[in-house]
């Protein structure tokens, strides 16, 4: 396939205990680079967010359009800590590849569920070769979700294909009674699934099959 | 990745709450426990705290402290000395410090008339 520019945005944290902050109010597992959702207290997604680990920073690397969402989210739950959040995303370029790229030092290239994810200055970013209906049919291939597409803030993660961004014990997060609930009954509603098309309740719409979220 | 360590990269402005002069109760079952904690030594202070996380954003952080570096409101209530940091104190206003026993054994309750809704266990509110 090839590489895609995202519309996405950085922000970079800065202070004393950020994994434990993003750990405690995020489904997974924060202990260093990973990929983790926010959501909710009733477990409706905010953001899909990359945790990129620099040092004494932390990026985050998430939807464009979720960004103010986000950072209120944070924002109010800083409360007395001395962390800082500075927006980035005007200084980098986003990108998504399905191949494994030797690229410029200055571009951090960081491997995720759905691809290599590739954050770096414009000019040191490699040129787009995929379009938009080759991506979505990518996705579709390999059934995965996308911002604005399936993952978006109607739904829960277990619904949208992120079941695996969703850690089973490490202990409480913003929404995690809720999703551990629908785990333990069993009842998790829809799910993301690839039909054959036409699909009236297509999220992401390929050549011969859709994404769908469904129950 | 630019990290925008440069001076032209402008922090996001965090909106912080204005800081409210907390009103606090307390039932007599807590007094109870609290006068059987300190005995007739006043010198300690129960910190009342809110930390970030839990299942429903927020959870209260009780702790016996004598002294805190944290910026603190100081209540006597009752004869006891109790500190509320006031980066947290808008979402403390109004609480009501009670002691339950449960089968898992006894333990400081906080009840919030302020919170919108609390998680099952109790330990955490938005």
């Amino acid at each position: 396939m090839g590489i895609i520019a995202l519309n996405g945005y950085v922000l970079i944290l800065r202070g004393n205990g950020i994994l434990k902050f993003l750990d405690g109010i995020s489904t997974n597992l924060v202990e260093g680079n990973c990929t983790t959702v926010f959501t909710t207290s009733i477990a409706k997604i905010i953001d899909m967010v990359e945790i990129i680990v620099m040092g004494e920073m932390v990026a985050l690397v998430g939807h464009g359009p979720f960004k103010n969402q986000i950072v209120t989210h944070l924002s109010k739950r800083i409360l007395g800590s001395n962390i800082t959040i500075a927006d980035a995303s005007a200084s980098n370029q986003i990108m998504l590849s399905t191949l494994d790229l030797v690229l410029d030092d200055s571009v951090t290239k960081i491997k995720t569920f759905r691809g290599w994810l590739l954050v770096g200055p414009k000019e040191k970013c490699p040129d787009v070769t995929m379009t938009n209906d080759e991506f979505n049919q990518y996705r579709v291939d390999n059934i995965l979700p996308h911002q604005g597409h399936e993952i978006t803030p109607n739904v829960h993660p277990l619904a949208c294909g992120l079941g695996h961004l969703v850690h089973e014990n490490k202990g409480c997060y913003i929404g995690q009674e809720i999703l551990a609930r629908m785990r333990s009954r069993g009842r998790q509603g829809k799910r993301l699934s690839r039909v054959e098309n036409p699909a009236e309740d297509a999220t992401t719409i390929g050549e011969t099959h859709s994404l769908v979220l469904r129950k | 990745m630019e990290c925008n360590t440069c001076d032209s990269a402008p922090a996001i402005t965090i909106n912080v709450p204005d800081v409210v002069q907390v009103n606090l109760t307390m039932t007599p079952t807590a007094n109870d426990m609290l006068a059987s904690a300190f005995g007739e030594d006043r010198s300690h202070a129960l910190l009342i705290g809110v930390l970030s996380g839990g299942c429903s954003g927020y959870m209260y952080d009780l702790q016996i402290v004598e002294t805190t570096d944290q910026d603190c409101q100081e209540l006597d209530v009752d004869g006891f000395r109790i500190l509320i940091p006031n980066a947290t104190s808008h979402l403390l206003d109004g609480i009501e410090i009670d002691y339950v026993e449960k089968m898992m054994g006894g333990g400081f309750k906080i009840n919030n008339p302020g919170a919108e809704s609390s998680c099952g266990c109790g330990e955490s509110f938005s």
